[in-house]
């Protein structure tokens, strides 16, 4: 019951902070645009706020309780779901600087790894052969745009895709 | 008559076959990867068309449109990553279908629904375009703002689980379309002064974030749990027999209806056909021993009928007044100018046989998704033979292709990953994550028109209720939202009511 309060309680928190921005923001010059701006996410605000507190009524009534292992340090596989989701994290924080193809290199063995899967040799086939089949599809053959990371990777990108 | 027969000689020869092959595979192909959308499969296409007679290159982009139309239903099956935004409904359904291992099947029922759906609305444009382009013109703001309240009535029967849950996401995914800059008097909302946000938050890094990130994230904590020693076979698709098709003639028609007419109305598009489609089956068949959002059939062949139905339907006022209603039929139109055509109202009357030769091209594609799709879905099945370790990986990645490509910027990357892990939060607190992308959709439809309309009527609602098709689809959305209170009231669908 307490994860779903604390959830409620940052959807709450989400809403009024929308709900005070939405209240700041100026009327239209046209007078009969009667809403404006802000008049339909003010109402979706309220609105949100009244259903929200009747869902925490009812949760706060039923007490029901709901596990959430990724948040559960102490379980085996919600530890492996949240290194995943830290490792997807850092990939994506990595990608603008080292760019797609190195970036990609590493994420996909470190998350095989994560989830259970302990054969090197598969591991490094699969990583190789998936990147270079993602970075040629997408990259070269549909011209899709790819991170291309900075300095010299970003110029050795432009010789790829 | 004489103009059909001549159409059918420019479709049916063996070089527009060989095209319409070619291109339907490779608008499936370019369907189902995330991130290559069915316009850049036709942009792609063009240069491939400047030298082509008129008639070939009609049929070649027809085809991709069509078979990117329905490809992206196989990644919305495979991997819950809808390969286009108009697939979005047919992971509701098709991809619990395939988890309970009945992956051929979701995929032969979205095929066969795609096939259906282009060749309804194909046959209804070649009887009555000029008709129909013409009343879709008199749409107006009240109408549009009718047909998004009509999407959203759509919660009512996806979101069954908990009703104020559902009610609380599409509130959420309404809010969150209206961070940018307001499209009417241009005020900066919910921006921060952070750049990214001026466009606001496109609805395709939500939904990969909300479906597929969430997705792998609740199975990595449940893969040590998992029998993980039985392997997925060669994944072929299984067709609908005709009998099972004849079962379901209702949810065929009726969402291929809804596809033709959303498909017609300019700028309404697949995504939403879809969402009202699977809406309507899902509202008419409560009583299905398959609940919806469990791999009910229904819930595949709904969105995938209308998805396609709308090709048809959104060609006609391309066509017949030079209007394109989509970014695909813009594409489409710049094309056919670039072959020497002019779309417009005197297409009809000087170019006849390619109208017809333009809708025998959409039936020829349609019979021809079953030999595409039985090829691609083969190839893109290998995916699922995968051990889940290596799979996880590779769908973050695809979606994170699909994210990055929209504006080239790994802030879509972010809105990916933040949604994702909303998205895991949602599913385990029972809240709506498609109640929340309906809403993100259908938000900017919705309040613009809304406003729009006001400002029309000189800040008057009358609008509303003064134009009889607004009017009508208002009564309609107010029964549906109405219709689950006068059931519990009357005793009508429940077993009580049943008996009684």
């Amino acid at each position: 019951m307490r994860a779903e309060l604390i959830f409620n309680a940052f959807v709450g928190f989400f809403l009024s902070f929308l709900l005070f921005n939405a209240l700041m923001l100026p009327g239209s010059d046209n007078p009969s645009d009667l809403l404006g701006a802000g008049g339909f996410p003010t109402v979706l605000c309220i609105l949100g706020l009244v259903v929200l507190a009747f869902i925490t009524l009812r949760v706060l009534r039923y007490q029901k309780a709901i596990h959430v292992p990724l948040f559960d340090a102490r379980s085996v596989d919600g530890r492996a779901a949240a290194l995943s989701v830290l490792l997807l994290l850092a990939y994506i924080l990595v990608l603008d600087i080292i760019g797609f193809i190195l970036g990609t290199l590493l994420y996909l063995p470190i998350a095989a790894w994560l989830i259970g899967y302990r054969s090197p040799v598969r591991v490094a086939i699969y990583t190789i052969a998936a990147t270079v089949v993602v970075t040629t599809v997408f990259g070269i053959l549909f011209l899709v745009p790819l991170p291309r990371g900075i300095g010299q990777l970003r110029e050795l990108s432009y010789l790829i895709y | 008559m004489e103009h059909l027969f001549e159409a059918f000689g420019a479709v049916f020869n063996p070089l527009s076959a060989a095209l319409v092959i070619v291109g339907t595979v490779f608008g499936m192909i370019c369907g189902t990867l995330p991130g290559v959308s069915t316009s850049l499969a036709i942009i792609l296409c063009l240069p491939f068309t400047y030298t082509m007679d008129p008639a070939s290159a009609v049929v070649l982009l027809i085809s991709v449109y069509v078979g990117g139309a329905c490809g992206g239903s196989i990644a919305a099956i495979l991997i819950k990553t809808p390969g286009t935004p108009e697939a979005v409904a047919t992971t509701f359904d098709g991809y619990p279908m395939a988890r309970k291992g009945d992956v051929g099947k979701a995929l032969g029922l979205a095929v066969t629904a795609s096939s259906f759906g282009t060749i309804f609305s194909a046959a209804v444009m070649l009887v009555a375009a000029p008709l129909l382009a013409k009343i879709a013109l008199t749409f107006q703001s009240a109408e549009y703002f009718g047909l998004g309240l009509l999407g959203l009535s759509c919660i009512t029967s996806i979101s069954a689980k908990d009703e104020a849950k559902a009610f609380l996401s599409v509130i959420l995914g309404l809010l969150i379309s209206t961070v940018g800059i307001d499209t009417i008097d241009g005020t900066e909302r919910f921006t921060f002064g952070e750049p990214f946000l001026l466009n606001g938050i496109n609805y395709i890094p939500v939904m990969i974030g909300a479906f597929a990130v969430a997705e792998v994230i609740r199975n990595i904590e449940e893969y040590r749990l998992r029998d993980t020693t039985k392997t997925v076979g060669t994944v072929s698709i299984k067709l609908m027999k005709f009998a099972e098709m004849l079962r379901m003639w209702a949810t065929f028609v009726k969402a291929s209806i809804i596809g033709v007419v959303v498909g017609i109305i300019p700028a309404a598009g697949g995504s939403i056909s879809s969402l009202i489609a699977y809406g309507e089956a899902a509202r008419s068949n409560k009583n299905d021993p398959i609940p919806f959002g469990e791999g009910n059939p229904r819930g595949i062949i709904a969105p995938e009928a209308a998805n396609n139905a709308g090709v048809g339907g959104s060609l006609v006022p391309t066509m017949v007044l030079g209007i394109p209603g989509s970014p695909v039929t813009a594409v489409i139109m710049a094309a056919f100018i670039i072959v020497g055509l002019r779309p417009g109202p005197l297409l009809l009357r000087d170019q006849p046989v390619l109208l017809n030769t333009i809708f025998l091209g959409l039936i020829f594609s349609a019979l021809l998704l079953f030999l595409g799709g039985r090829f691609v879905t083969q190839q893109f099945g290998h995916i699922l033979k995968l051990p889940y370790p290596l799979l996880a990986p590779l769908i973050i990645v695809l979606g994170l292709v699909g994210a990055y490509s929209l504006e080239n910027s790994i802030y879509a990357v972010f809105v990916m990953f933040i949604f994702g892990l909303i998205g895991y939060l949602f599913d385990k607190f029972q809240y709506s994550n498609p109640a929340l992308i309906l809403g993100l959709i259908l938000g900017e439809l919705v309040e613009n028109s809304l406003r729009k309309q006001i400002i029309i009527a000189d800040g008057s609602f009358s609008g509303f209720f003064e134009r009889p098709v607004s009017l009508v689809i208002l009564i309609i959305v107010l029964l549906i939202f109405a219709w689950p209170m006068i059931a519990r009231l009357t005793g009508i669908g429940s077993p009580r009511g049943k008996k009684g």
